[in-house]
């Protein structure tokens, strides 16, 4: 080494550029010899356990059965791996008929009460995993080891045990995990508790309600939320109340909820939520009126189909096309509200469902009137034109929408009629400013322009909406 | 005189070296630890059932420019994903070949009066096309404004879900790639942000009607070269800097982003040279202005496929347009250099961006030249010169097997004893002479942006069209 600065030299220059090179190498072939190793280490493994599955396999009913004594697998940690990965493999496939064979086996082989050993007494990821094998097990006795594992300092071992009680998937384990979550004791990411309870509750859905009219705030959003997906015809009166619930989030749960209730029950309360002053929440009343069969539906829909919100709109629109009979009224109807967004939305959706021409031709093909009329606008401009001075229609309409406020129960009414009479009553004028406004904007091709004009419309209508509401 | 700079300069890039090897030895051993942890929390994650309910909805963005050939395989592939809340926006980008006609005429779609909001300014869209086959699918015709980010950000307005996730149309997604990227998300829905999943070669791979049928290494050198580029890329530099919530780039070919935040940032900015990495570095900034706790996470086992150029020249172009858009983000962002505000964005990525990414060609050609120099006038000795050298070589390939191990480890895309001794092999000549090209491209691409072209040159692409077709 003829140069280099005079501290580096002092650090030995060259002796570290020869140690780092000796280090690198070594380094290269430590790690070459161990991919290699690990190939032949992990061949060698998987040869074994192939031939040990087999041998183990040829001997499964006698081991289910317990005729094969415990201690020729259950002393050889090698096959009571494979045998615990069958059984439990075969727990989460089977049905209830077939389960307590399988438990049989986990409890006389004691592998259930190795593992709830390991899940109280080991640490890391022995513990982790052995409370998810024990989740896997769907045996009642594993949840005891499961709840404790909750109160863990670790977030990852209560993840764990969460998940363990998700697969378990029954009440019991349900109710820890419920009573933790409302008392604001149990931190673990909204997805996978919202699975648990999901998975807990999906037999008796009932079971949430209690929690969910103790929990408050973002607790209660969750529950309610779970409920949303779970409910059925039993839950009918208490989903009517949470549908009147001050947080929208679980005014839109109760929505998705009632479309499993029957249609007599929901249809009033789904009516009112389809008016709310969240978007959301009109979106999923509207989504839920479209699966339900009640005669008077098409009313509530066509409201929606004007609504302010695109996707409330597109939903209803959806939903309108797909109605069996009466088409061609309800198309008389859309035009009707004067509304050129509700119109191209329907007929757009009418098109996807290739019904189109059979709402058309009960209108007396007003299609052809249009020359060149290949495209929803085209035929939209000719329906219009076909409807003009048609007014009649839109009072006929009118009177059929009041005439739906007579089927809403009283307590509902109270609670909502002024306060949704207000909103319609500004609702209408918004519309009947749109209809304007987009006819002044050439074309629905610039959409930019289309955009830009009627948001703005709209800041405008929203600020207005604000100070009338502060004036009150 | 002379003779003293060169002593200084030798210094100075012995020092540079050495800082740099040990941040990629300290980088390796943080991703080996992350990755094993990976393995671990999967076990979990997979009993989160991918078909839950809860699961959140995901806009998925095809930008698509002269896609003509393999559109349709690709987004039949797109939307089989197994994911069940699933929007699939193609942006047909002013195409001047058929793209836009195979789209319509395959998935039986029609113009749709739906709004459209720009919320992030955009070239005109002139249609939006739904399909009557497929719910999900919505198409954006708009005219062309010469880059990818104008087409992803018409799809970001058009979209209706919370998360965006933007995919090349020339790529494949694995099946269960959205659900394993969206754990990511879903472990903090809070903090994360964006997450970014693995990109790796397709090249060599049997891909039958977009869909990856066997995974084979690339049989040319220089795609099995960049295979070990983007391992070690992507399963040490991104995994490790995650793990610091430093991550500095989510790759274009395959990322999810929160909706509104991409919004309020003005979504990817449409002059930028590499957008992906200017999103993510503006991201960091508007965050960090708005002192918000975040996350920006990455996922190493979601898998998009993507074709790399397999010729010197589409290769070439590549890299100079990724160090053009490396510099032109860097220098647009250099007011968050060392600023307290910034944090460790402005105190440590940042500036390993500038020094050991951005400047390291500069540096390099000027470190072997005063280093040659230094021998033929005798200041250095030809041993040193070769041990350095030497050290260089052995270092930076240490790390390239590494990445291998990390591979075989945990992912085992390449099974086969062939490929794996083929993969170890090539980390031999990743360092040299691979590195030295690439330090040259960089360099033209530098020179290039100083001279302020920033012209996109298309890639030659060949096999996964056709493939994809065949």
């Amino acid at each position: 080494m003829v140069s280099g600065s005079s501290w580096l030299n002092d650090l030995g220059y060259a002796w570290l550029v020869v140690r780092a090179i000796l280090f690198s190498l070594v380094g290269i072939l430590l790690l070459v010899g161990f991919i290699v190793f690990r190939r032949w280490y992990r061949g060698r493994y998987f040869d074994r356990l192939s031939r040990r599955t087999l041998a183990l396999r040829a001997q499964w009913p006698e081991i289910l059965s317990g005729a094969t004594s415990g201690t020729a697998w259950r002393l050889n940690s090698f096959d009571c791996r494979i045998v615990e990965d069958i059984l439990l493999d075969s727990i989460q496939v089977c049905d209830e008929e077939q389960l307590p064979t399988f438990l049989i086996c986990l409890r006389n082989s004691g592998l259930l009460d190795l593992r709830v050993r390991q899940a109280r007494s080991a640490e890391g990821w022995e513990q982790r995993s052995a409370l998810l094998a024990l989740g896997r097990t769907r045996a009642p006795e594993a949840v005891p080891a499961l709840v404790e594992a909750l109160g863990s300092p670790s977030e990852e071992t209560i993840v764990a045990a969460v998940r363990g009680l998700s697969r378990i998937s029954s009440p019991q384990a349900a109710m820890p995990l419920l009573e933790l979550f409302v008392s604001e004791q149990l931190n673990v990411p909204e997805h996978i508790l919202k699975n648990a309870l999901l998975n807990c509750c999906r037999r008796n859905p009932a079971l949430l309600v209690p929690y969910l009219n103790s929990a408050q705030g973002r607790t209660r959003e969750l529950i309610a939320r779970v409920l949303g997906e779970l409910a059925n015809p039993s839950l009918g009166e208490d989903l009517l109340t949470l549908a009147a619930d001050p947080l929208p989030e679980v005014r839109a749960s109760a929505a998705r909820a009632l479309a499993r209730v029957p249609p007599e029950i929901s249809f009033p309360v789904l009516s009112i939520l389809a008016l709310d002053t969240e978007w959301f929440v009109r979106l999923r009343a509207v989504i839920a009126l479209s699966t339900i069969e009640h005669h008077r539906k098409a009313y509530v829909l066509l409201r929606a189909l004007c609504d302010l919100n695109r996707h409330v709109r597109q939903r209803a629109a959806w939903a309108l096309a797909r109605v069996h009979q009466g088409k061609e009224e309800i198309l008389e109807k859309v035009v009707a509200t004067r509304d050129n967004y509700a119109l191209q939305a329907f007929l757009s959706e009418l098109e996807r469902d290739d019904s189109l021409d059979e709402a058309l031709d009960g209108l007396g093909k007003v299609v052809n009137q249009a020359a060149g009329a290949a495209d929803v606008e085209g035929v939209a401009a000719a329906v219009r034109k076909h409807f003009a001075g048609r007014g009649t229609v839109a009072a006929a309409m009118n009177d059929d929408l009041v005439e739906e406020e007579s089927v809403m129960p009283d307590d509902f009414v109270l609670q909502y009629d002024l306060p949704g009479l207000e909103r319609r009553g500004s609702l209408d004028s918004a519309l009947d400013g749109r209809g304007n406004i987009v006819d002044r904007v050439p074309g629905a091709t610039a959409v930019e322009d289309a955009a830009e004009v009627v948001t703005k419309y709209f800041i405008g209508l929203d600020k207005a909406g604000e100070g009338n509401r502060r004036q009150q | 005189m002379i003779l003293q700079f060169l002593q200084v300069s030798n210094d100075s890039l012995f020092v540079y070296y050495l800082l740099s090897n040990l941040i990629n030895l300290a980088l390796l051993i943080v991703a080996i630890y992350k990755n094993s942890l990976h393995r671990h929390r999967l076990a979990g994650v997979r009993m989160d059932s991918a078909a839950s309910p809860f699961s959140p909805p995901i806009s998925l963005l095809v930008p698509a420019h002269n896609e003509e050939l393999g559109i349709v395989a690709n987004v039949n592939s797109l939307l089989q994903l197994d994911y069940p809340e699933l929007e699939v926006i193609v942006v047909n980008d002013g195409s001047r070949d058929k793209t836009l006609e195979t789209l319509v005429k395959s998935f039986h779609m029609h113009r749709a009066p739906i709004v459209y909001i720009s919320e992030i300014g955009t070239a005109s869209v002139t249609a939006i096309y739904r399909s009557s086959a497929h719910p999900r699918l919505l198409v954006l015709d708009k005219e062309s404004a010469g880059c990818k980010a104008d087409a992803i950000n018409a799809g970001i307005n058009a979209a209706t879900s919370p998360y965006v996730c933007v995919v090349d149309a020339d790529s494949i997604l694995e099946k269960d790639s959205l659900s394993r990227i969206m754990a990511g998300v879903m472990c903090d829905p809070e903090r994360v942000v964006a997450v970014g999943g693995i990109v790796r070669i397709l090249n060599g791979s049997k891909v039958e009607g977009a869909e990856l049928k066997e995974v084979h290494l690339p049989r040319k050198h220089i795609e099995l070269l960049q295979v070990i580029e983007y391992l070690r890329a992507f399963l040490v530099g991104r995994e490790a800097w995650a793990g610091f919530n430093l991550l500095p780039i989510i790759s274009g070919a395959f990322g999810i982003f929160r909706r509104d935040l991409v919004l309020k940032i003005k979504g990817f900015r449409a002059d930028a040279v590499g957008e992906d990495f200017d999103l993510i570095v503006r991201l960091h900034r508007y965050l960090l202005d708005h002192d918000t706790e975040y996350h920006i996470n990455f996922i190493p086992d979601p898998t998009c496929w993507t074709e790399a150029p397999s010729d010197y020249g589409s290769l070439a172009r590549q890299r100079a347009r990724w160090h053009k858009g490396l510099l032109d983000t860097l220098w647009a962002t250099r007011d968050m250099l060392f600023r307290k505000r910034y944090g460790r964005v402005g105190w440590v990525i940042l500036p390993y961006m500038w020094l050991f990414e951005c400047l390291s060609p500069l540096l390099e050609v000027v470190g072997y030249t005063t280093m040659i120099l230094a021998a033929v006038c005798g200041c250095l000795s030809h041993e040193f010169f070769l041990e350095f050298l030497l050290f260089g070589y052995a270092f930076a390939t240490l790390i390239s097997v590494g990445s291998v191990l990390l591979e075989e480890m945990n992912y085992r895309r390449y099974s086969r004893w062939r490929e794996v001794a083929l993969l170890l092999v090539y980390c031999l000549f990743e360092h040299l002479p691979y590195r030295q090209l690439t330090m040259l491209w960089r360099l033209r691409g530098m020179w290039e942006y100083l001279r302020g072209d920033v012209r996109w040159h298309e890639l030659k692409r060949t096999g996964v069209s056709a493939q994809v077709e065949g």
